[in-house]
Protein backbone atom coordinates (compact mmCIF):
# COMPACT_ATOMS: atom_id res chain seq x y z
CA UNK A 1 0.00 0.00 0.00
CA UNK A 2 1.72 3.55 -0.90
CA UNK A 3 0.83 6.90 1.06
CA UNK A 4 -1.79 7.35 -1.46
CA UNK A 5 -4.10 4.60 -0.01
CA UNK A 6 -6.27 5.82 3.02
CA UNK A 7 -8.58 3.27 5.26
CA UNK A 8 -12.19 3.67 5.51
CA UNK A 9 -11.88 5.25 8.86
CA UNK A 10 -9.67 7.98 7.30
CA UNK A 11 -12.10 8.71 4.13
CA UNK A 12 -14.61 8.81 7.23
CA UNK A 13 -13.16 11.23 9.26
CA UNK A 14 -12.37 13.11 6.06
CA UNK A 15 -15.80 13.57 4.68
CA UNK A 16 -17.02 14.79 8.44
CA UNK A 17 -14.01 17.58 8.00
CA UNK A 18 -15.84 18.55 4.35
CA UNK A 19 -18.82 18.65 5.84
CA UNK A 20 -17.82 20.54 8.62
CA UNK A 21 -15.94 22.87 6.16
CA UNK A 22 -19.68 22.88 4.02
CA UNK A 23 -21.03 24.24 6.69
CA UNK A 24 -18.61 26.53 7.70
CA UNK A 25 -15.68 27.81 5.07
CA UNK A 26 -12.99 28.80 8.14
CA UNK A 27 -13.30 25.05 8.89
CA UNK A 28 -11.40 24.32 5.52
CA UNK A 29 -8.35 25.45 7.37
CA UNK A 30 -7.97 22.24 8.63
CA UNK A 31 -8.20 20.20 5.11
CA UNK A 32 -5.82 23.33 3.89
CA UNK A 33 -3.10 22.89 6.57
CA UNK A 34 -3.57 18.54 5.67
CA UNK A 35 -3.13 18.95 2.01
CA UNK A 36 -1.24 22.24 1.34
CA UNK A 37 2.28 20.18 1.04
CA UNK A 38 1.17 17.37 -1.10
CA UNK A 39 -0.85 19.67 -3.27
CA UNK A 40 2.18 21.94 -3.63
CA UNK A 41 3.90 18.81 -4.77
CA UNK A 42 2.27 18.30 -6.92
CA UNK A 43 1.70 21.22 -8.81
CA UNK A 44 5.82 21.93 -8.44
CA UNK A 45 7.07 18.58 -9.91
CA UNK A 46 4.83 19.78 -12.96
CA UNK A 47 5.29 23.58 -13.20
CA UNK A 48 9.12 23.06 -12.27
CA UNK A 49 8.83 27.14 -11.54
CA UNK A 50 8.79 28.47 -7.73
CA UNK A 51 6.69 31.46 -8.51
CA UNK A 52 4.17 29.39 -10.90
CA UNK A 53 3.85 26.39 -8.16
CA UNK A 54 2.89 29.56 -5.79
CA UNK A 55 -0.04 30.94 -7.71
CA UNK A 56 -1.45 27.29 -8.66
CA UNK A 57 -1.80 26.99 -5.27
CA UNK A 58 -3.32 29.66 -4.03
CA UNK A 59 -5.50 29.09 -6.83
CA UNK A 60 -6.28 25.83 -6.67
CA UNK A 61 -7.68 26.34 -2.75
CA UNK A 62 -9.26 28.91 -3.35
CA UNK A 63 -10.88 27.10 -6.47
CA UNK A 64 -11.57 24.27 -4.17
CA UNK A 65 -13.36 26.33 -1.45
CA UNK A 66 -15.29 27.95 -4.04
CA UNK A 67 -16.46 24.36 -5.60
CA UNK A 68 -16.91 23.11 -1.63
CA UNK A 69 -20.98 22.95 -2.18
CA UNK A 70 -20.85 21.03 -5.45
CA UNK A 71 -18.63 18.37 -4.35
CA UNK A 72 -19.90 14.87 -3.60
CA UNK A 73 -17.66 11.72 -1.99
CA UNK A 74 -17.27 9.52 -4.43
CA UNK A 75 -15.28 6.53 -2.61
CA UNK A 76 -11.39 8.69 -3.44
CA UNK A 77 -9.86 10.67 -0.88
CA UNK A 78 -10.62 14.68 -0.36
CA UNK A 79 -7.39 14.87 -2.10
CA UNK A 80 -8.35 13.87 -5.25
CA UNK A 81 -10.90 16.97 -5.22
CA UNK A 82 -7.58 18.72 -5.04
CA UNK A 83 -5.69 17.42 -7.23
CA UNK A 84 -8.16 17.61 -10.05
CA UNK A 85 -8.34 21.09 -9.65
CA UNK A 86 -4.45 21.40 -9.36
CA UNK A 87 -4.34 19.43 -12.56
CA UNK A 88 -6.46 21.78 -14.04
CA UNK A 89 -5.14 25.09 -12.81
CA UNK A 90 -1.38 23.35 -14.48
CA UNK A 91 -2.80 22.80 -17.73
CA UNK A 92 -4.63 26.36 -17.65
CA UNK A 93 -1.02 27.87 -16.75
CA UNK A 94 0.80 25.78 -19.85
CA UNK A 95 -1.97 26.97 -22.69
CA UNK A 96 -1.30 30.85 -21.14
CA UNK A 97 2.06 30.53 -21.10
CA UNK A 98 3.16 27.51 -24.00
CA UNK A 99 6.37 27.01 -21.81
CA UNK A 100 7.98 23.58 -21.71
CA UNK A 101 5.76 20.89 -19.35
CA UNK A 102 7.87 19.30 -16.87
CA UNK A 103 8.03 16.05 -16.19
CA UNK A 104 9.76 14.67 -13.24
CA UNK A 105 10.30 10.59 -12.57
CA UNK A 106 12.35 8.77 -10.69
CA UNK A 107 15.02 5.92 -12.61
CA UNK A 108 12.66 2.66 -11.35
CA UNK A 109 9.95 4.40 -12.35
CA UNK A 110 10.91 3.57 -16.21
CA UNK A 111 11.50 0.24 -15.17
CA UNK A 112 8.28 -0.29 -13.32
CA UNK A 113 6.72 0.41 -16.90
CA UNK A 114 8.71 -1.43 -18.99
CA UNK A 115 7.34 -4.49 -16.48
CA UNK A 116 3.63 -3.34 -17.20
CA UNK A 117 4.75 -4.54 -20.63
CA UNK A 118 5.76 -7.89 -20.27
CA UNK A 119 9.13 -7.25 -20.95
CA UNK A 120 12.02 -7.15 -19.34
CA UNK A 121 14.16 -3.98 -18.01
CA UNK A 122 16.92 -2.89 -19.30
CA UNK A 123 19.22 0.38 -19.40
CA UNK A 124 18.59 0.37 -23.21
CA UNK A 125 15.21 -0.26 -23.06
CA UNK A 126 15.08 2.58 -20.65
CA UNK A 127 16.69 5.44 -22.86
CA UNK A 128 14.20 4.16 -25.36
CA UNK A 129 11.16 4.72 -23.49
CA UNK A 130 12.12 8.12 -22.19
CA UNK A 131 12.18 9.08 -26.47
CA UNK A 132 9.32 7.62 -26.84
CA UNK A 133 7.59 9.28 -23.56
CA UNK A 134 8.60 12.72 -25.52
CA UNK A 135 5.76 12.04 -28.38
CA UNK A 136 2.83 11.23 -25.92
CA UNK A 137 -0.03 13.79 -25.93
CA UNK A 138 0.10 15.55 -22.81
CA UNK A 139 -3.04 14.08 -21.61
CA UNK A 140 -1.56 11.01 -22.29
CA UNK A 141 1.40 11.87 -20.34
CA UNK A 142 -0.92 12.79 -17.27
CA UNK A 143 -2.41 9.51 -16.94
CA UNK A 144 1.15 7.99 -17.25
CA UNK A 145 2.40 10.32 -14.79
CA UNK A 146 0.04 9.84 -12.16
CA UNK A 147 -0.48 5.75 -12.41
CA UNK A 148 3.54 5.23 -13.22
CA UNK A 149 5.60 7.79 -11.77
CA UNK A 150 3.36 8.97 -8.48
CA UNK A 151 1.72 5.28 -8.21
CA UNK A 152 -1.75 6.72 -7.51
CA UNK A 153 -4.15 3.79 -7.85
CA UNK A 154 -6.87 3.68 -11.10
CA UNK A 155 -9.82 5.22 -9.19
CA UNK A 156 -7.83 8.35 -7.76
CA UNK A 157 -6.61 8.70 -11.47
CA UNK A 158 -9.54 8.40 -13.11
CA UNK A 159 -11.25 10.97 -10.65
CA UNK A 160 -8.41 13.52 -10.97
CA UNK A 161 -8.80 13.16 -15.02
CA UNK A 162 -12.65 13.29 -14.90
CA UNK A 163 -13.37 9.67 -16.33
CA UNK A 164 -14.47 6.29 -13.86
CA UNK A 165 -11.62 3.70 -12.85
CA UNK A 166 -12.33 1.49 -15.64
CA UNK A 167 -11.75 3.51 -18.08
CA UNK A 168 -8.70 5.32 -16.45
CA UNK A 169 -7.12 1.54 -16.74
CA UNK A 170 -7.82 0.76 -20.28
CA UNK A 171 -6.20 4.33 -21.63
CA UNK A 172 -3.50 3.75 -19.58
CA UNK A 173 -2.97 0.32 -20.76
CA UNK A 174 -3.44 1.26 -24.33
CA UNK A 175 -1.05 4.16 -23.77
CA UNK A 176 1.58 1.35 -22.76
CA UNK A 177 0.95 -0.68 -25.80
CA UNK A 178 1.13 2.55 -28.11
CA UNK A 179 4.55 2.76 -26.71
CA UNK A 180 5.47 -0.91 -27.25
CA UNK A 181 4.44 -0.76 -30.60
CA UNK A 182 6.21 2.31 -31.34
CA UNK A 183 9.46 1.05 -29.38
CA UNK A 184 9.00 -2.19 -31.42
CA UNK A 185 8.58 -0.40 -35.46
CA UNK A 186 11.88 1.56 -34.25
CA UNK A 187 13.28 -1.71 -33.63
CA UNK A 188 15.19 -1.12 -30.56
CA UNK A 189 12.67 -3.08 -28.46
CA UNK B 1 4.86 16.91 -30.55
CA UNK B 2 5.02 18.41 -26.89
CA UNK B 3 7.98 19.58 -25.47
CA UNK B 4 8.46 17.84 -22.16
CA UNK B 5 11.24 18.57 -19.91
CA UNK B 6 12.59 14.95 -17.97
CA UNK B 7 13.85 15.55 -15.05
CA UNK B 8 14.98 11.92 -13.58
CA UNK B 9 15.53 11.76 -9.73
CA UNK B 10 14.51 15.57 -8.93
CA UNK B 11 15.05 16.76 -5.56
CA UNK B 12 11.77 17.44 -3.75
CA UNK B 13 11.25 20.71 -2.49
CA UNK B 14 12.57 21.50 1.02
CA UNK B 15 9.70 22.35 4.30
CA UNK B 16 10.83 25.86 4.42
CA UNK B 17 10.18 26.48 0.34
CA UNK B 18 6.81 24.53 0.22
CA UNK B 19 5.30 26.78 3.73
CA UNK B 20 6.65 30.26 1.99
CA UNK B 21 3.64 31.27 1.08
CA UNK B 22 1.41 28.57 3.19
CA UNK B 23 -1.39 31.65 4.50
CA UNK B 24 -4.91 30.01 5.10
CA UNK B 25 -6.42 33.86 6.00
CA UNK B 26 -5.29 35.29 2.36
CA UNK B 27 -7.24 32.06 0.65
CA UNK B 28 -10.56 33.02 3.18
CA UNK B 29 -9.73 36.95 2.68
CA UNK B 30 -9.54 35.79 -1.32
CA UNK B 31 -13.19 33.87 -0.69
CA UNK B 32 -14.77 36.04 0.79
CA UNK B 33 -14.62 39.19 -1.46
CA UNK B 34 -15.61 36.85 -4.42
CA UNK B 35 -18.35 35.62 -2.26
CA UNK B 36 -19.68 38.82 -0.84
CA UNK B 37 -22.51 40.09 -1.57
CA UNK B 38 -23.27 43.22 -2.99
CA UNK B 39 -25.87 44.22 -1.13
CA UNK B 40 -24.00 43.68 2.41
CA UNK B 41 -21.60 46.46 1.08
CA UNK B 42 -22.30 50.04 0.90
CA UNK B 43 -23.25 50.35 -2.87
CA UNK B 44 -20.00 53.88 -3.17
CA UNK B 45 -17.26 50.80 -2.47
CA UNK B 46 -18.49 49.54 -6.16
CA UNK B 47 -17.20 52.61 -7.81
CA UNK B 48 -18.63 51.09 -11.45
CA UNK B 49 -21.81 50.12 -10.11
CA UNK B 50 -22.25 52.82 -8.15
CA UNK B 51 -21.52 55.26 -11.10
CA UNK B 52 -23.70 53.28 -13.60
CA UNK B 53 -26.46 53.00 -11.33
CA UNK B 54 -26.06 57.07 -11.26
CA UNK B 55 -25.91 57.40 -14.88
CA UNK B 56 -29.39 55.66 -15.37
CA UNK B 57 -30.98 57.44 -12.56
CA UNK B 58 -29.60 60.86 -14.47
CA UNK B 59 -31.18 59.31 -17.71
CA UNK B 60 -34.71 58.45 -15.91
CA UNK B 61 -34.91 61.79 -14.58
CA UNK B 62 -33.70 63.72 -17.99
CA UNK B 63 -36.59 61.57 -20.08
CA UNK B 64 -39.59 62.64 -17.20
CA UNK B 65 -38.32 66.03 -17.06
CA UNK B 66 -37.87 66.71 -20.50
CA UNK B 67 -41.16 64.60 -21.46
CA UNK B 68 -43.36 66.17 -18.99
CA UNK B 69 -42.31 70.38 -20.34
CA UNK B 70 -42.63 68.50 -24.27
CA UNK B 71 -46.54 66.88 -22.84
CA UNK B 72 -47.36 70.15 -21.34
CA UNK B 73 -46.32 72.66 -24.23
CA UNK B 74 -48.22 70.05 -26.59
CA UNK B 75 -51.26 70.73 -24.07
CA UNK B 76 -51.05 74.52 -24.00
CA UNK B 77 -51.05 74.54 -27.75
CA UNK B 78 -53.76 72.30 -27.91
CA UNK B 79 -55.78 74.89 -25.65
CA UNK B 80 -54.69 78.12 -27.10
CA UNK B 81 -56.39 76.75 -30.87
CA UNK B 82 -59.16 75.17 -29.03
CA UNK B 83 -59.89 78.61 -28.14
CA UNK B 84 -59.20 79.97 -30.88
CA UNK B 85 -61.54 78.25 -32.96
CA UNK B 86 -64.43 78.98 -30.29
CA UNK B 87 -63.25 82.98 -30.88
CA UNK B 88 -64.08 82.54 -34.47
CA UNK B 89 -66.90 80.13 -34.50
CA UNK B 90 -68.69 83.39 -33.48
CA UNK B 91 -67.85 85.70 -35.97
CA UNK B 92 -70.00 86.86 -38.51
Amino acid sequence: MNTHHKTNEDLRAELAQVEAAKADPARFAVLYEKYYKPVFVFVYRRAGDDAAADDIVANTFLKALLALPRYEYRGVPFSAFLFRIAMNEVNLYFRKTKRERHVSLQQTDLGAMITETGETDSDERRRLLMRALEWLKPEDMQLIELRFFEKRSFAEVGHICGMNETNAKVRTYRILDKLKKQLIRSGGW
Amino acid sequence: MTKYSFHINPNEPGEDRINRQKDFGRVMQNYQRMTHPLYRTPLYRYRKVFLSLLLVLLCVWLVMEFGDEEATQKNKNADSLKNDSVKTEGLP
